[in-house]
């Protein structure tokens, strides 16, 4: 497991990809939190520092980039991998200048993805 | 495992099923009590000689016939029990309704310690694969399913392990204005990684809202249950009162019956309040296609009738089906012989004694029909002790545990009493209920799917006990 990396929030609508990434990284040795909606995100944020945050971009409330600014806002440290099903330059521009740490197009293999967090 | 190949869909591979995700916790520590395994291991053969033991009238080659049925559409069911007994104190089992996508592999403890996949596998390997093996379509496998994710994706990874391919699991939602599924020509596909439409040969169906909207009948695509067992009755109260009915004249002269609380069906908007009456001044409502205790309400006074009519349609276009309340204590001034009480669970120290259901998840193997999970749950205040102030006759008779908008991955909550060591005795059952209860499940299935061949079959011709 990455030093940095131990607390990771993950936001996503969908509840099986949520749990199912939630739990494959808690088996992993994380420490895991989940929200399927902007609303719920923030308030995990509110009480608790992420040292990553895995953001969809489409969310039924808010844009994961909303989600991003704000955490990156609160604390600039914090790790950010959007992932998203459209992975054009556009989305990707967006992203960057968000402050994304990384852009993951979906689907997502989660052993791929926690490979990805180690070399974070 | 691929997470989100196209919106809503995931590709399951081998070696993806993990307990943990497929059971609650509470479960994965428990151990099943040894009379329900000794239960789940009796033989159909047992099980008839015993059924005829307890009941001297029934004729043992009709049982040992049910008990054998090879149902055409309906394969896999739960039956919701209730155990009754009346002023005399003879007790039963009462089938309160039948489902055709019945929870209950994550409330199950593991019958044997070293089969990882317990109830899952059983299920698949023994209902599911014989079918898909005989059922020569082109395409891929898949999960479609609208609710309960911790046990759809035990089966997907299930289904994968024992086919060794990958499963295509999809959320096929009501409200899903562009689904991932869909069926063309009778036949059902999902949506793969580029968008493409993947053909699929056989599915596991968990669908159940209003899944005639989306399902097609004489589906070519195989699925357990296909929608012909939903329409006869495995997901509409009405139909499945019609099919008992027939099954009990049927069976009349060979001492078998399906036992339910007395059913008035079609009942109007404007009728409920006779329905009240008739019925002593307590009733059941029934919303016909409702599920997961939505749509069901208890009535056991004048101010708990004018709420309930406060909230039913009163233009719905398919009446109400009412039932006889199982009541919770003797009650004065009505005719004794028609009254069934809660038996209840066993006082505890408290001397509080809740009434509950059992969920008994059946499915028919090459062996005939099977107990495979089982389950109860109780409700929130005693049967005992009068109801609280601000607590209404659903709190007492309430058993299901479905919230609406549980999104199937919650923690079960203390209602929830597993048949294992530390729970099944305080429901105060033995060997004979779970025997009873198996029986009438077995009666409830095969009537709904010999109903579910005379609607949509009417040629095929079938056993008879005549």
């Amino acid at each position: 497991m990455s030093d940095m990396i131990n607390n990771i929030l993950i936001v996503e609508d969908d509840v099986v990809f949520c749990k199912m990434l939630t739990r494959f990284l808690i088996k992993n040795g994380y420490s895991v939190s989940d929200a399927q909606s902007a609303k719920g995100a923030y308030s995990l944020l509110e009480g608790a520092s992420f040292d990553l945050a895995i953001l969809d971009y489409r969310l039924p409330d808010e844009s994961g980039i909303a989600i991003l600014k704000r955490i990156k806002t609160k604390d600039p440290e914090t790790k950010v991998i959007l992932i998203t099903r459209f992975s054009n330059d556009e989305v990707a521009e967006e992203a960057r200048q968000a402050g994304a740490d990384a852009f993951v197009s979906k689907p997502i293999d989660p052993k791929e993805l926690m490979l990805q967090i180690k070399t974070m | 495992m691929k997470l989100s190949i196209s919106p809503n869909v995931h590709l399951v591979e081998p070696g993806d099923f993990e307990a943990t995700d497929h059971w609650y916790p509470r479960v994965l520590n428990s151990s099943i009590h040894p009379l329900v395994a000794y239960f789940l291991n009796l033989s159909n053969h047992q099980i008839q000689e015993r059924y005829c033991r307890l009941n001297p009238r029934a004729d043992a080659e009709a049982v040992a016939k049910l008990l054998a049925y090879q149902p055409t559409y309906f394969r896999w069911s739960g039956t919701d029990l209730m155990h009754v007994t009346n002023h005399e104190g003879n007790r039963k089992l009462t089938v309160i309704e039948t489902n055709s996508c019945p929870s209950g592999q994550k409330s199950m403890p593991i019958l044997e310690m070293n089969a990882e996949k317990g109830g899952y596998k059983r299920l698949i390997e023994t209902t599911f694969k014989p079918m898909v093996d005989a059922h020569k379509e082109p395409g891929a496998l898949a999960v479609i399913y609208d609710k309960n994710p911790m046990e759809n994706v035990g089966y997907a990874a299930t289904i994968a392990d024992i086919f060794e391919e990958d499963v295509y699991l999809a959320k096929f939602d009501e409200r899903d204005g562009d689904p991932p599924a869909v069926f063309r020509n009778e036949k059902l596909y999902v949506k793969g990684t580029d968008g493409e439409w993947v053909e699929i040969r056989a599915a596991f169906r968990y669908v159940t809202q209003n899944p005639w909207n989306r399902i097609v009948k004489n589906s070519r695509t195989l699925l357990l249950n296909p929608i012909e067992a939903c329409l006869a009755g495995g997901r509409n109260k009405e139909v499945a009162s019609i099919a008992y009915e027939h099954f009990n004249k049927r069976f009349v002269e060979k001492g078998l019956s399906i036992f339910t609380p007395v059913t008035y069906r079609g009942v109007t908007y404007k009728g409920l309040e006779k329905s009240f009456a008739d019925l002593g001044g307590s009733m059941v409502i029934k919303v016909p296609d409702s599920n997961a205790g939505q749509g069901v309400y208890t009535i056991i006074s004048e101010s708990e009738l004018t709420q309930a009519l406060s909230e039913l349609d009163a233009e719905a276009p398919n009446p109400y089906i009412v039932q006889q309340l199982i009541a919770s204590n003797f009650i004065e001034g009505t005719d004794p012989s028609k009254n069934w009480y809660h038996v209840g669970t066993l006082p505890d120290t408290k001397g509080r004694s809740y009434a509950f259901d059992i969920r008994m998840m059946m499915h028919a193997t090459e062996d005939g029909m099977r107990p495979l999970a089982a389950y109860s749950r109780r409700a929130r205040i005693p049967l005992n002790q009068p109801i609280p102030d601000g607590m209404d006759s659903w709190d007492m008779y309430g058993t299901n545990l479905s919230i609406k908008g549980e999104d199937g991955w919650t923690y079960a909550d203390e209602r929830l009493m597993l048949f294992d060591v530390r729970n099944f005795g305080l429901l105060g059952l033995g060997l004979d209920e779970l025997i009873q209860g198996f029986m009438q499940s077995v009666m409830a299935v095969y009537a709904i799917d010999q109903h579910a061949i005379k609607l949509f079959e009417p040629t095929l011709i079938q056993m008879t006990h005549e």
